[in-house]
């Protein structure tokens, strides 16, 4: 006889029954939702986790001097950042990261209890530094491969290249700042899908917009030059205890700066506590009066206006007195000078007479000429134009005497380089400029062009330097004669302005010396401007032999041959 | 008249036994169309897996490259950085002044007599040239 079911177990097996379809019921509910209604919301919401959108950062184009040198270039680095958020033990991880990234420990872990989810640790590490930080696998720790700018040389033509700024490696100086757009590039986007891991999904979805690179810059510098003239003017300012000095050397048919070196410089690869004033870039942001530099304007407007002939003679008087003012003369010379004789004694009151003859408007027109009161155009940022008031302002007492030699004008060493180029270039004044050529990511290079125009006439100019070469063969600037060449060149020594006090100081100069080389078909003309020198505070002492040693450098490097005796 | 049928019974037909006969020969070929296409199925399911597997593992040797070639290029520009440095003038002339060398005390020109002199001219040189040539054996 067989056992009888037990009552309830139907109704159990019903409940389960129940249960079971009532589950799967559920199931399919879920799964037409999940799959059916919302799949393309779920779907696309899947996606989301696991694409990622990346921007790639465009390489910033590398500078390199006129020989292909690089002057700024950027390297691969690694920045370390942190979310505190997922420490377990912040303090052990800073203490931990403390020797490997140099920081303070209280430092770190101050800035790991601050509440925040991202915490820089360490900016541009070399990825060698970075390695035993990746080894310790430290829980909340993260690596970003960041672009870092580096600057090779170093100090070497600093104020030229300029700098970036670390975060972000955008211009804030020199030629970085202005050709910053150029230099930067087009950032890319990279669009992927990766796993939880971090992994890329293959055949997953992939799409990049690849970045297009800055362009690269070819600079008109030449390092050895460059070089040779730091290391004079360092010379020269622990010799005449200047405080600060500039050279700058320039090409005059092409307008190319082959060296602009302002002193005090500084390393832009370790810019931390650097004075501001040893940033500024003197050569284009500073004015000076040009003293007797500017005669070289003053005789030449004079010779192209047909006033005067070098051969002209004046009769010197020992001084001039224009109501409280006297104009004298440093140097002892004869009683009548002719025009060559006033530039190579360096006579200020032969060169006052010649400015008579010429009037306020007539020197006025040929300053504008020569670019005086306005900026040169050169690519660098920060170019002051100087100061040359129009004819109508200039006082009817001292402003003609003192404009003819080089006071109550203000110029920078890159308008005067400007100047002299003018006359070693027959007559013709081209822009200086910084940058040769540009090159783009795809290899074009496009050439910068400079704009010039006739300034003086071919003869003017040559009998100018024939001039200006007697002032060092036999006149003020002997120093800054240089062996195997015949140069020529202007000696400047002007008393510096106190604003303050309104008035000129009584013992503190610029120094200046401008010249150029060979001075039959000049290849170089060279600046050196120093500020306030305590000894041989004069162009011709201390200046002058600044002039010769840069002024043989460059014509070594640049081969130019010796004058044939 | 009427028309009769006769009495004769007619003969009945007689009801034929059918019996199913499953025919070995027939019916073979029938499962092996399925395996065929149930094989061909499973082929065709694993090539796509195998294929599906090698492109991702393609995939994975193109990360890798890229990877490698980031690496290359970041080492390439590591040692032009390296090669800038030790191209530095400022360090070509310490060294060299630790090497005891010093620049030049004095300067001496030579002087090449002839050299600068305006020469002659192309089709001067050319006929001397020529003319030289010519009185080569």
């Amino acid at each position: 006889m067989g056992e009888r079911p037990r009552r309830g177990s139907g109704t159990r097996l019903l409940s389960v029954g129940i249960a079971l379809v009532m589950g799967w019921t559920l199931v399919g509910y879920r799964l037409t939702v999940v799959q059916g209604a919302r799949a393309e919301e779920f779907a696309a919401r899947g996606l989301d986790q696991r694409l990622q959108h990346r921007t790639l950062p465009a390489d910033r184009g590398t500078i390199f001097d006129r020989d292909g040198r690089e002057l700024a270039v950027s390297v691969e680095s690694v920045s370390v950042y942190a979310n505190p958020l997922e420490m377990p033990d912040p303090a052990r991880v800073a203490s931990l990261l403390s020797p490997l990234v140099g920081r303070d420990p209280s430092d770190l872990l101050a800035d790991f209890t601050d509440g925040s989810a991202f915490v820089y640790v360490a900016r541009q590490m070399d990825p060698a530094d970075a390695a035993p930080i990746r080894d310790a696998d430290l829980p909340g720790v993260y690596f970003l491969a960041e672009p870092k700018r580096v600057y090779p040389t170093g100090a070497l033509a600093a104020h030229v290249v300029g700098f970036v700024r670390e975060d972000d490696n955008v211009g804030l100086e020199g030629l970085e700042l202005q050709y910053d757009e150029a230099l930067t590039g087009r950032p890319g986007e990279l669009l992927v899908e990766r796993d939880p891991a971090g992994r890329v999904i293959p055949q997953g979805e992939y799409q990049v917009v690849p970045a297009e690179p800055g362009s690269d810059l070819v600079l008109t510098v030449k390092t050895e030059i460059q070089y040779a003239a730091e290391g004079a003017l360092r010379q020269a300012l622990e010799r005449t205890g200047a405080r600060s000095g500039t050279v700058v050397v320039l090409d005059p048919e092409t307008g190319e700066v082959l060296a602009m070196v302002t002193l005090p410089s500084y390393d832009p690869n370790d810019r931390d506590g650097v004075d501001e004033d040893a940033v500024r870039t003197r050569a284009v942001t500073d004015v000076f009066e040009p003293g007797s530099t500017q005669k070289l304007v003053t005789i030449s407007a004079a010779l192209e206006a047909g006033l005067v002939a070098p051969s002209t003679m004046f009769a010197i008087p020992s001084e001039i007195q224009i109501q409280d003012t006297v104009f004298t003369d440093s140097t002892i010379h004869d009683s009548t000078l002719s025009v060559a004789d006033i530039v190579a004694n360096s006579s200020n009151l032969g060169t006052i007479l010649v400015g008579d003859l010429l009037g306020a408007r007539l020197l006025h027109t040929f300053m504008t000429a020569f670019g005086e009161g306005s900026v040169t155009g050169i690519d660098f940022p920060g170019e002051s134009a100087g100061s040359l008031r129009p004819p109508e302002d200039w006082c009817p007492t001292t402003c003609l005497a003192g404009t003819s030699i080089g006071y109550h004008v203000a110029v920078t060493p890159i308008q005067m380089a400007a100047v002299y180029g003018a006359i070693a270039n027959d007559g013709v004044w081209v822009r200086p400029h910084l940058v040769r050529e540009i090159v783009d990511g795809s290899g074009v290079r496009t050439p910068q062009q400079a704009e010039e125009r006739r300034v003086v006439s071919q003869t003017t100019a040559v009998e100018m330097r024939e001039m200006l070469a007697r002032v060092v063969e036999q006149g003020t600037g002997s120093l800054a004669a240089v062996p195997g060449y015949r140069v020529g060149g202007k000696t400047g020594t002007t008393e510096i302005y106190l604003a303050t006090a309104q008035e000129y100081s009584s013992d503190q100069v610029v120094a200046s010396f401008i010249g150029m080389a060979p001075i039959a078909d000049p290849k170089v003309v060279v600046v050196v401007v120093l500020d306030s020198p305590v000894e041989y505070a004069s162009g011709g002492q201390g200046a002058a032999p600044v002039f010769s040693a840069v002024m043989l450098a460059a014509l070594n490097q640049l081969g130019v041959p010796p004058d044939a005796r | 008249m009427v028309a009769r049928t006769p009495q004769v019974a007619l003969p009945v037909p007689r009801r034929r036994a059918f019996h199913v006969v499953i025919d070995p020969g027939a019916r073979r070929p029938r499962v092996g169309n399925w395996i065929a296409l149930a094989m061909t199925v499973a082929m065709a399911f694993f090539l796509l897996i195998s294929s599906r597997v090698a492109l991702d593992r393609s995939a994975f040797v193109l990360e890798d490259i890229e990877r490698d070639i980031a690496a290359q290029e970041a080492r390439y520009w590591g040692l032009r950085l390296q090669v800038a440095e030790l191209q530095a003038p400022g360090r070509i002339a310490e060294l060299a002044a630790q090497m005891g060398m010093v620049y030049p005390a004095e300067l001496h020109v030579l002087e090449v007599p002839g050299l600068g002199e305006p020469g002659p001219g192309v089709e001067e040189r050319w006929a001397d040239l020529k003319a030289l040539l010519g009185a080569q054996p």
